[in-house]
């Protein structure tokens, strides 16, 4: 192995590519970029802004931040509708000017004057929300003109009451305190304003209200076609986006004594950058109220900073606009190419050194010797089939197999000629088992460990077990269940073949040809699962070794069989019995001699092998080259081969002319024949073996015999 | 220095000269399965280079050179040589017979045999094409450093050491052109200007004053090698094998490329090749996976057959395909016969013969 080996071996084995793809898929990784941002904006503005920590300045600026927060979080709701609010600024006026003047004015007390406040943004909220929700016009339209008749609204109350407002002065502790009091160092304002957050945010991630809101968000046609009261919902969104606005303007009254006809000028510009810098879709449908807070705080930094830093102020305008700019471009790109970088990144090829590959040719004398065996196998179900990946008998000879479209299909003893649907799972059904009760233990791709019971009844016997724990995909899930065999104390110990690719891409995990599977191990006395063996590369077929201890699974992309010994005095070893098999090991069963059969799904090819040195190649390979067009093994070629429990291989069984079994996932010994399924194939086929027990069944090999 | 920054861009982007893209077979390209449903007329061993002289049809076949008539009926040997033959060419008078060791054996009208043999400075002796023009004779050597029958190392190496030459009755030797990236085919156009299949760069070139090469057509979907005048004007142009995205970036990834020239046996390469699915040691593409025991015709496939048929200047105006779920692939020659258009196949290793207005009447 040369320097250059060693040193990419070294470098895909400690950097974990694979961590970036998995961390985009992430829901919440559209909060890292504001997240940074935020921290940003504070980390600079704090250094350069004299006094930004100053306690002072920074329980001012927590007030500001708390008033327009509330708006930010109701115009962010509206914008999870797919709509917008450009109203907000009037609206906070109107709040303002009417909580000064029931307090000042009228002398009303606090938790009087709060409610009828909240009513009225609320029923001003209304309008809009009947406007656009029910009458459907358009939001931006319909805002800014309720945005210029509100504005006018207070301006001219302003200056009928105005100088009345101002002479006026009642006061109450209440009042002083919501303006200036603090619980533990942090002001009223801010403490409500977070807990209004953590109400919304409940309501918009638990709630039915607010999956129905996002789901308008997302697609306004597809939520009024999934039921959704879509003009109720978008009508709502309005009303509390101006019940939030009032609150906001109620702490402000509170704060500044002040009906300047000023009040929420500008606001609704504030805030929708706020909004969209952090990170919630103009479209709608993605964001939340967390990305609206954090918008908040980038903003306001922002503005004050420059106000303080002495920049005049349509100077400080002129960056917010900018600002705006950058976030809505962001929002766009983001949104647009998302999908787009995850999948090129998401396929993340490792460093495999494959063993030296036995020779196949028809004269080597190897046991891997091509022949054609397999040329004059008998078919059944040809052309009706889709996807047999395995095949297996009950104790009436009957034959069962799994199909693409998720169902177990039997064949009818004693000709196999008559099909029908035994049970309909749903998930495409791949490794078959019997258990002592004559239940049909099945793999279900996508869906987990499932039983079929005699008269057809499907029950879920597990689908999740321990998530482990530095996994960043939720990897507790079962994604790609492959392959099962049952202990002698009936527990189940399966394969999941990855955890980062589904059924119909399993493909696309050989160009990673990294340890993604595992082994779990499923009690059904207890009903708990739990992971075995981790980190293996496509774990794929499994079988109870004839020892009754110990279990035999292949590992298909490294071409290598292992054996695992799960109770006994050597329990917990784990050995590889094959290393170096000329092809991809898949299912493994009993053969009646006491030896073991194997399908090797696919043969391995050179350029491949080599390929698997030269991760920065696959990479650059899944990046650039179509999907269609990646270098696989060649898994159009395929054979059987037998071995005894020492990893001797035995023989081996071709269809070098890949008519029949192109590919070969599976074989069943059963009353001496064999009969061999193919994830890909139409067909089953059968072959005699002169040489086998022709009474033999697993089933008896198993659970001994019933009569 | 900008051209340095761009290229370094261009090969962490896989833009500009590292973008993967092959250009779609459409318009006159569109596929068919014209080719692979041609009557097969002969299994022929190894297949290669096809004439018409004296009223047959000749192939190349190894070592020796078959003869078919127009009627039909058995092909017979009408030539053993002492290596492997690698080009025929005929003006109707004299045919001139090119070997896999440098030499040329030309035979004139009345049967006398003259022998040449490629000057030294042509390096390789890999005489792909050969065209008789009297008392002229013009030479395409394919690269200066393997042997025809490696071609595909020169492939993969990125070989352009081709060469043309020409003949003089009498013994004058000039060089036309040189560094070109493997002249497969020579042709000669109406107005007199001779054209030259440029295969390594899916191209057909003139070549002008000074050994000049200027595309005539260019960026072909797949490999072209040999051309052939068609009757009522224009030319035949078979092409064996389709250029894939795989092979673009095989072709892009230098280390990689290295590493498998040096270590693997060129017929388990990915890289253009004759005849698909021979062996299981060859990589697979994952279009190319059989599903229900299918091949689909439109899976990526490193070889292919395909003759087009091209108008006097160059431009295509039909063609005859063989798709990925066929076997008359690695097609490198065909000519116009008894008004048939007969192609050779190494892929089937067999001699095919069509009709040439059914894609007239498909177009």
């Amino acid at each position: 192995m040369s320097v250059q080996d060693t040193l990419t071996r070294w470098r895909y084995r400690y950097v974990p590519d694979h961590v970036l793809g998995e961390l985009l898929s992430k829901n919440w990784i559209d909060n890292v970029i504001p997240f940074f941002m935020l921290v940003g904006s504070i980390a600079v503005f704090g250094s350069i802004v004299p006094g930004f920590f100053e306690p002072f300045t920074l329980s001012d600026s927590t007030r500001q931040l708390a008033e327009v927060g509330f708006v930010a979080m109701g115009m962010a709701i509206v914008m999870l509708a797919g709509g917008i609010d450009l109203s907000v600024g009037s609206v906070f006026a109107i709040g303002n000017f009417l909580t000064l003047a029931l307090i000042n004015l009228l002398g009303w007390p606090v938790f009087v004057t709060l409610p009828v406040v909240l009513a009225a943004c609320a029923a001003i909220g209304l309008v809009n929300g009947l406007l656009i929700g029910f009458l459907r016009l358009r939001a931006f339209l319909t805002t800014l003109v309720t945005l210029i008749i509100f504005r006018s609204a207070a301006d001219l109350l302003v200056l009928t009451y105005g100088t009345r407002l101002a002479t006026g002065g009642a006061s109450s502790p209440l009042w002083d305190y919501l303006a200036y009091g603090d619980v533990y160092g942090m002001p009223v304002s801010c403490l409500v304003v977070l807990v209004v957050a953590i109400i919304l945010h409940v309501m918009l991630t638990r709630s039915r209200f607010g999956w129905h809101l996002l789901a308008v968000g997302g697609s306004r046609r597809s939520a009024h076609n999934a039921g959704i009261k879509v003009r109720r919902t978008v009508c709502l969104t309005y009303v509390l986006s101006s019940t939030l606005t009032g609150l906001g303007s109620f702490f402000y009254a509170a704060r500044i004594g002040s009906a300047a006809s000023d009040a929420g000028l500008g606001m609704e510009v504030l805030v929708l950058t706020a909004v969209v810098l952090g990170g919630n879709s103009l479209g709608g449908g993605r964001g939340s109220v967390a990305k609206a807070l954090m918008g908040t705080v980038i903003v306001l930094t922002l503005t004050n900073s420059l106000i303080s830093l002495g920049l005049q102020s349509g100077a400080s305008t002129l960056v917010l606009a900018v600002a705006l700019l950058i976030g809505v471009a962001i929002d766009v790109k983001w949104l647009k190419n998302r999908h787009k970088v995850i999948s090129s990144v998401y396929v993340s090829p490792a460093y495999f050194s494959m063993p030296t590959c036995p020779p196949t040719d028809p004269d080597s004398g190897s046991p891997y010797a091509q022949n054609d065996r397999l040329k004059d196998v008998e078919l059944i179900g040809l052309g009706e089939l889709d996807g047999p990946e395995d095949v297996i008998f009950d104790r009436d000879d009957n034959l069962y197999t799994g199909s693409r479209h998720g169902d177990v299909i039997r064949f009818l003893a004693p000709d196999y000629k008559k099909r029908e649907l035994f049970a309909h799972i749903g998930g495409q059904t791949l490794g078959f088992a019997f258990d002592r009760n004559d239940h049909l233990n099945v793999c279900v791709g996508g869906m987990g460990l499932y039983k079929v019971l005699p008269d057809g009844e499907v029950v879920r016997q597990t689908d999740e077990t321990n998530r482990s724990l530095w996994s960043i995909i939720d990897d507790s899930r079962m994604r790609l269940a492959d392959d099962l065999d049952i202990a002698p104390d009936g527990r189940i110990f399966f394969s999941e073949a990855t955890i980062r690719y589904d059924i119909a891409e399993w493909a696309t995990d050989s160009v990673e040809t990294r340890g993604n599977g595992r082994i779990v191990c499923y009690d059904p006395r207890s009903g708990k699962t739990r992971t075995v063996l981790q980190n293996l590369v496509f774990p794929n077929g499994v079988c109870i070794a004839n020892d009754g201890q110990s279990f035999f699974f292949a590992e298909t992309w490294a071409a290598r069989i292992s054996r695992y010994w799960f109770d006994g005095p050597r329990k917990g070893k784990l050995e590889v019995v094959i290393p170096d098999l000329p092809g991809l090991p898949d299912n493994i069963n009993r053969a009646s001699d006491g030896t073991y059969w194997c399908a090797l799904m696919g043969m391995r090819a050179p350029v491949v092998d080599m390929a698997l040195r030269m991760p920065g190649f696959r990479r650059r390979m899944a990046m650039r080259v179509a999907h269609d067009e990646w270098m696989y093994p060649n898994i159009n070629a395929g054979c059987i081969i037998r071995f005894d429990d020492n990893g001797t291989v035995l023989e081996s069984y071709w269809d070098a002319g890949g008519v029949n079994h192109p590919q070969t996932t599976s074989m069943r010994e059963h009353k001496g024949w064999l009969y061999i399924g193919g994830v890909h194939n139409n067909r089953i086929g059968r072959l005699r073996l002169p040489d086998a027990d022709p009474n033999w069944t697993s089933n008896d090999s198993y659970w001994g015999s019933r009569k | 220095m900008m051209k340095t920054l761009r290229g370094w861009w261009d090969a962490f982007t896989g833009a500009g000269e590292h973008a993967v893209t092959v250009p779609p077979m459409d318009g006159p390209l569109l596929p068919n399965t014209l080719l692979e449903g041609a009557e097969r007329l002969a299994a022929i061993d190894k297949p290669d280079s096809l004439c018409v002289h004296g009223g047959r049809l000749l192939a190349s076949s190894g070592t020796q050179v078959l003869a078919f008539d127009a009627g039909g009926g058995a092909p017979r040997s009408v030539g053993h040589h002492a290596h492997a033959v690698t080009a025929l060419a005929s003006d109707g008078q004299s045919l001139a017979v090119a070997l896999a060791d440098g030499t040329i054996e030309w035979i004139d009208a009345a049967g006398v045999p003259t022998r040449l043999a490629l000057p030294s400075e042509a390096g390789a002796h890999s005489i792909m094409a050969l065209l008789v023009e009297g008392d002229r004779l013009l030479v395409a050597n394919g690269s200066a450093q393997i042997v025809a029958s490696d071609w595909k190392r020169d492939l993969m190496q990125k070989g352009s050491t081709g060469s043309l030459w020409q003949f003089q009755r009498g013994g004058e030797v000039r060089r036309l052109a040189k560094d070109l990236a493997f002249p497969y085919g020579l042709a000669r156009l109406a107005d007199g200007r001779l054209a030259c299949s440029e295969s390594w760069r899916h191209r057909i070139v003139e070549i002008g004053e000074g050994g000049r090469a200027r595309p005539l057509l260019a960026d072909l979907p797949a490999y072209p090698s040999r051309l052939s005048p068609a009757s009522g004007g224009g030319f035949w142009l078979a092409a064996f094998a389709p250029r894939t995205q795989m092979v673009e970036f095989m072709l892009r990834e230098d280390a990689a490329r290295r590493h498998m020239i040096e270590t693997i046996d060129p017929d388990y390469w990915m890289a253009p090749r004759h005849a698909s699915g021979r062996s299981f040691r060859e990589p697979l593409q994952g279009g190319g996976i059989k599903h229900l025991g299918i091949l689909k015709p439109w899976a990526p496939s490193q070889s292919y057959g395909l003759v087009a048929r091209l108008d006097a200047a160059m431009q295509p105006l039909a063609s005859y395909h063989s798709r990925a779920d066929g076997t008359i692939h690695g097609v490198t020659s065909c000519v116009e016969f008894g008004g048939r258009i007969h192609a050779a196949s190494k892929g089937a290793e067999c001699l095919v013969a069509c009709e040439p207005d059914q894609v007239g009447e498909a177009a």
